[in-house]
């Protein structure tokens, strides 16, 4: 199977990381490796999160990381590709 | 903005959130917050647990509408509240709750009464937050309402460190609210109406799957319409009840594990399955890789993680149910004027199960009291205006099916998370919200057992609820599923005496009155003696037969098609022309 990327923009809040870690357990879904840093915005950081996971299940991971309120977008860095495919379940719509 | 301490900052906030009930219990780290709201216009409605506060404000949600909020103290208090919190995520409903943590320099220390409930509640919770500077407090409460009553509703906790609530703050409440990551779709897009139009006219057996959203969406009206205008079959899920009229002539009822043998076979053998505010849940696919094979599925949902999570999606259509409906009305009617599809041998198909497997029961031979008889007069005599409240197990789903729903908001129960003791609490924030209808919980002598004490808060709170005790001396369904699958044995399944507790005179000394029943023909009279009262409390202790049996059943796990009408019992297929 192959591994993806996702590329996470998080609020920088108390508990995020905990937030995001507890939906990979809760949803019964394993975390490959994890990476948490800053961005030149001090208001958020980046999550690098490689997983195991495609086709559906990949599918559900994203759109159930989106519902978390303090995930603000996340990118999925596809193999082999150079384009990241942007995934925004929530986008910019009316409220 | 005006300089104030942080718990008057918080009930200033959540008397500009519109809040006018709440239902609590104060403590030590809560107790700043409780001085401004002994001055408050909120009314405060002191419960006996707080697992009672959390029902009472999810049962007052799901009558009104409204946000529904709850108030406890740290630790245990805050513990109390998980089932509640839960229980509202798995059924969408929108409450805030509001828990007092240790002073903020305390956290970390396992302090008297610390308990990390924001970590506790972090895997079901639809967000929270942990305050611990007091000029946060007006913008988390603003959030917490946005987040609890916007897109898919859920709960949201706020827990603020004592020292918070204790320190002077500014106070202003923030016009708006604006958050990067929470941006739910209201608007469905055009392109997937037209399509769920489109292929909707190509179906020759399609049926409205629908589920609680629609309720949600406060978009029953809307159902009626797109429902007769496309004249095809509806059923509703145990959370739907109510969404569409049971009297209408295209409703077959509640499908599912316990739905009727129509409403299963509708979906089982459908084309086409127009899903509304409704997830695919197991007890209603029973197993998934059987469930409607052949059909296609449009679905429409507020929340993107829904769609393809259970059953894929050929047409997925994301937004809020009311302006989906509205949306596809008009484009079904440009459809429909090219394309009119002949559901008229579908619709006699369905009409014909629906005839040859009604709901019903046998009366028990020795002439004990039939629990569904009690619970179809409870409908009938309350009438259709009346709201009804359940606790977990059979006497749920029998109240699910033998009660007559024909407007929304009139069935509560705890769908997702089974919550045996919600329908006391629940049917206490129901009345509160209520205060002019009539509002019966129709308990288990199991579930009465666990959450009863909030008769008490009802009896000085002039919150008249009615109960109806449907006492088969066990925990029912449990002892149903050892009848079936566990060769009689009856494990721990006992209640073992219909007089232990005397549950009428327990109702007695919690400020109610107490009645008993045990004959049928003393159930119109007793049932129409707890409706003359309304100005207390009313239990009605139903002593009922103990081998009742809920019916129709898809075993778990097993697949929709080998429903049993009876036991040992299918229905008759060959005679049915599907």
């Amino acid at each position: 199977m192959a591994q993806h990327t996702l590329e996470v923009l998080v609020e920088n809040s108390p508990g995020v990381l905990a937030r995001v870690a507890g939906l990979f357990s809760r949803r019964a879904y394993n975390i490959e490796r994890l990476s948490v840093g800053p961005t030149t915005d001090p208001s958020i950081s980046q999550m690098d999160i490689v997983v195991n996971l495609e086709g559906h299940a990949l599918e559900q991971v994203i759109a159930q990381l989106d519902k978390l309120i303090n995930v603000i977008s996340i990118k999925e860095i596809l193999p082999n590709k150079a384009v990241p495919a942007i995934h925004d379940t929530q986008p910019d719509y009316q409220n | 903005m005006s300089q104030m301490t942080g718990a008057s900052s918080l009930v200033a906030s959540l008397e500009a959130a519109g809040v006018d009930v709440m239902f609590g219990i104060p403590g030590g780290a809560i107790l700043p917050a409780y001085d401004p709201i002994f001055s408050s216009s909120i009314r405060h409605i002191l419960v006996r647990h707080e697992q009672g506060a959390g029902h009472a404000a999810t049962g007052y949600a799901q009558v009104t509408g409204r946000v529904g909020v709850c108030i406890a103290t740290s630790g245990p208090g805050a513990t109390n509240l998980v089932t509640p919190l839960a229980d509202a995520a798995m059924d969408s409903v929108p409450v805030v709750a509001i828990t007092g943590q240790v002073p903020s320099v305390a956290i970390g220390t396992d302090a008297f009464q610390e308990a990390d409930i924001r970590g506790i509640t972090m895997p079901f919770a639809k967000h929270n937050y942990l305050v611990t500077n007091p000029a946060d407090i007006p913008r988390a409460i603003a959030e917490a309402f946005h987040i609890a009553s916007t897109g898919r509703p859920g709960p949201v906790l706020v827990d603020i460190a004592k020292d918070a609530l204790q320190a002077m703050t500014d106070f202003k409440y923030p016009n708006s609210v604006n958050l990067a990551g929470y941006k739910p779709k209201s608007v469905p897009e055009n392109q997937a109406i037209l399509d769920a139009a489109e292929l909707i006219t190509q179906s020759s057996k399609p049926v409205f799957y629908v589920g609680g959203g629609v309720i949600k969406a406060n978009a029953s009206r809307e159902l009626l319409e797109l429902a007769q205008l496309l004249g095809a079959p509806v059923v509703t899920t145990l959370m739907a009840r109510g969404a569409f009229p049971d009297s209408h002539p295209l409703h077959l009822g509640m499908p599912g594990m316990h739905g009727t043998v129509a409403a299963v076979t509708a979906l089982q053998k459908a084309d086409l399955l127009i899903t509304l505010g409704a997830r695919f849940d197991d007890r209603v696919t029973g197993k998934l890789s059987t469930f409607a094979v052949n059909a296609k599925v449009i679905h429409a949902d507020v929340d993107p993680a829904e769609i393809g999570k259970n059953r894929f999606a050929d047409v997925a259509v994301l937004g809020d149910l009311k302006n989906t409906i509205s949306a596809l009305i008009p484009a079904l009617k440009a459809a429909l004027a090219k394309s009119q599809p002949d559901l008229t041998p579908w619709l006699r198909q369905m009409n014909s199960l629906k005839s040859a497997y009604p709901l019903g029961y046998d009366k028990p031979s020795e002439g004990s009291l039939s629990p569904q008889y009690v619970i179809e007069r409870l409908g009938k005599i309350s009438g259709p205006e009346a709201i009804f409240a359940a606790g977990v197990g059979q006497h749920q789903m029998w109240a699910s099916q033998f009660v007559s729903y024909e407007n929304p908001r009139t069935w509560l129960n705890s769908g997702g998370l089974g919550t045996m003791g919600y329908a006391v609490p629940a049917a206490m924030g129901a009345k509160v919200g209520a205060p002019d209808t009539t509002v019966w919980a129709i308990d288990g002598d199991g579930c009465f057992q666990m959450t009863n004490q909030e008769l008490v808060t009802c009896a000085l709170n002039n919150i008249p609820i009615k109960v109806a005790i449907i006492n088969n001396e066990s925990l029912g369904m449990v002892r149903q599923w050892q009848t079936l699958f566990y060769e009689g044995r009856y494990s721990n399944t006992s209640l073992d005496s219909k007089r232990i507790p005397n549950f009428p005179m327990l109702a007695e000394a919690m400020g109610c009155v107490g009645l008993s029943c045990e004959r049928e023909e003393d159930v119109d009279a007793i049932i129409e003696k707890a409706m003359g009262i309304n100005d207390q409390p009313v239990v009605i202790d139903f002593r009922v037969h103990r081998d009742a049996m809920v019916w129709p059943m898809v075993a778990a796990g097993t697949s929709n098609d080998d429903i049993m009408v009876a036991r040992e019992t299918a229905p008759d297929w060959d005679s049915q022309e599907l």
